[in-house]
């Protein structure tokens, strides 16, 4: 076992790793420290820079617009949470009664997850177009709305817009991690279940859901920490108009450096969007451990 | 065959209704991909029609022509295609030797690096582009292809380590030790013995790192002023940003724009599937 514990390996494992904190973890860093200074265009390029406390904290606080962005983001995570996982297990379940082609469709689906989010945004903004748009088209038509629907540009449907095509964008890939899940629950379980006279919906409640929990919550980590990074399909679809009612954290914090070249605010703003993964990363390596151990 | 019948019968909802409804739902679900595909054919009079068609009625290339005319679009795909080949192999590389260490150590420091990985991983592109941009604008290296396939590298690497490790831990110690015996070294081992073995595990996240590559948008936006660099995520960007887009445009750019990523994902969706599920929970 000696042979094993070969130098180059530990080579093999210090570039990638160094590779990784020069490029993501050196910014970080950077990032939380520029939020701390006062960060103009001149002194961009260096790294001390005049400290100014918690002022670009203050000034994130006190505004407005910061407050509803982070209500939106809030939202918007956890609207792709309970969408994504509901809509997720449902189908996984669907799919789990083997069929003819199950497996081709189930995988099929995931071609939506595979498309750049660009594209998505670009294809859902066309999509929800206020006349000509396919979506109010269809809508009226089963008779579901009377008058068309200014999905973009009405601040209060803006943000479930955002929500049903990231949903949609999304979905897929949650869904191919729960019905894997799925498949790691012992079918003895489900026939002892019957045995002993449970009903499907019992079933579910007492041998699907409990082992199925943990992958639950490491899909709704996923989902988080994906979501959070719903930059380019917001960007392309809303822009985080109109009147913020669609921003999220990261679109903004983008907007304060390069459209107001406020980087010091930026990086504030980017500080508390860290936080929220940093935490929900946490849980997420927690769960992984645990599966492990099991 | 008297015994066929009844159990064909009770079969039934599975056999015939379950394939159904699991072809109409799918169908409905990518209605959007069908929507984006067929738009592009249909002129800019039938763009706008009320009732909209749902099959263009006079299917033809104008759109097409006019991206490929006027919008660049050859340009473009090339741009995206001169950042998405370097980090998918810079990747596969990184990733491998990663991988391949983590599979390999037996000790707490793997777990350490894994946590590391992990953690790294998670932090949203758009936040990390603004250092990013600072320090490679120090470098001297804004408005190259090589700053946007450094970065979009870091994204990407921590997602083929944590794919690639449980994959690697499968290479039996035994093929390698037998190796050792008859003389090669370690690095011998991992390109003649572990890496050919990894051939498909390797092709499927090379695949899905070229799609995500290919998509990747922050990173050129950010580090790239140069319209002559962009590729077609920025593309369709600039395209898209009117209120009142020529929209049968728009979809014909985007529809050969993820052209080759559709392909790529129907050639191997089996082994995509399978290689997400391994990597994302375990």
């Amino acid at each position: 076992m000696a042979r094993t514990r070969s130098p180059l390996l530990y080579v093999f494992l210090a570039v990638p790793v160094a590779y990784l904190l020069a490029f993501i973890g050196f910014p970080i860093v950077f990032n939380v420290t520029m939020s701390f200074q006062e960060v103009t265009i001149g002194n961009l390029a260096m790294f001390f820079r005049p400290f100014v406390g918690l002022d670009n904290y203050r000034e994130v606080i006190a505004d407005p617009t910061f407050r509803k962005v982070l209500i939106n983001s809030l939202i918007f995570v956890f609207a792709n949470v309970v969408g994504q996982i509901s809509i997720g297990l449902c189908v996984a379940l669907f799919f789990a009664e083997n069929f003819a082609g199950a497996h081709y469709l189930r995988g099929l689906l995931l071609s939506a997850w595979m498309l750049p989010g660009l594209v998505v945004g670009a294809l859902w903004k066309w999509m929800y177009a206020t006349d000509y748009g396919v979506a109010n088209y269809v809508l009226a038509k089963l008779r579901i709305v009377n008058g068309p629907v200014h999905w973009l540009s009405d601040p209060a449907m803006g943000l479930t817009a955002v929500n049903i095509a990231h949903i949609w964008y999304i979905m897929p890939f949650s869904m191919i991690l729960i019905a894997a899940g799925l498949t790691t629950i012992p079918q003895e379980q489900y026939e002892a279940a019957a045995l002993d006279g449970a009903g499907a919906v019992r079933r579910f409640r007492h041998v699907t859901l409990p082992a199925l929990s943990p992958t639950l919550l490491a899909v709704a980590c996923l989902v988080t920490i994906y979501s959070m990074r719903a930059f380019d399909m917001i960007v392309s679809l809303t822009h985080g108009g109109p009147l913020d009612s669609t921003n999220v954290l990261p679109l903004l914090s983008y907007q304060f450096s390069f459209e107001q070249f406020q980087f010091g605010v930026g990086a504030a703003i980017g500080t508390f969007a860290f936080i929220l993964v940093i935490v929900v990363a946490l849980v997420y390596v927690r769960t992984l451990n645990k599966e492990v151990s099991l | 065959m008297r015994h066929v019948l009844p159990r064909l019968a009770g079969l039934r909802p599975k056999r015939i209704l379950y394939p159904c409804l699991a072809t109409i739902g799918v169908a409905i679900y990518l209605f959007p991909i069908y929507w984006m595909l067929i738009s592009g054919f249909k002129n800019s009079a039938e763009i706008f029609a009320n009732p909209p068609t749902f099959v263009p009625r006079d299917p033809n290339l104008e759109a097409f022509e006019f991206v490929f005319v006027h919008e660049n679009i050859a340009r473009y795909l090339r741009n995206s295609l001169i950042i998405a080949i370097p980090v998918m192999a810079l990747t596969l590389i990184l990733g491998s030797m990663g991988a391949y260490a983590m599979s390999r150590i037996r000790s707490r420091i793997v777990d350490f690096a894994l946590i590391v990985v992990l953690m790294l991983q998670v932090f949203p592109d758009a936040l990390v582009a603004t250092p990013v941009f600072i320090v490679f604008q120090t470098l001297g290296i804004l408005n190259t292809f090589l700053a946007v396939i450094l970065a979009t590298t870091s994204k990407l690497l921590a997602f083929a380590l944590v794919i690639l490790r449980p994959m690697f831990r499968q290479v039996p110690l035994e093929l390698e030790e037998a190796s050792f015996v008859d003389g090669c070294s370690q690095f011998q081992a991992f390109l003649r013995i572990a890496l050919p073995i990894m051939r498909v595990p390797l092709l499927v996240v090379g695949a899905i790192v070229f799609v995500q590559a290919y998509g990747q948008f922050v990173y050129p936006l950010t580090l790239m002023n140069q319209q002559s660099l962009q590729p077609g995520t920025v593309g369709i960007y600039g395209f898209v940003g009117s209120e009142h887009a020529d929209w049968h445009r728009v979809m014909a750019f985007s529809s050969i724009y993820v052209l080759p990523i559709l392909v790529l994902f129907l050639l191997l969706q089996k082994k995509i599937v399978a290689g997400l599920t391994a990597g994302a929970l375990k």
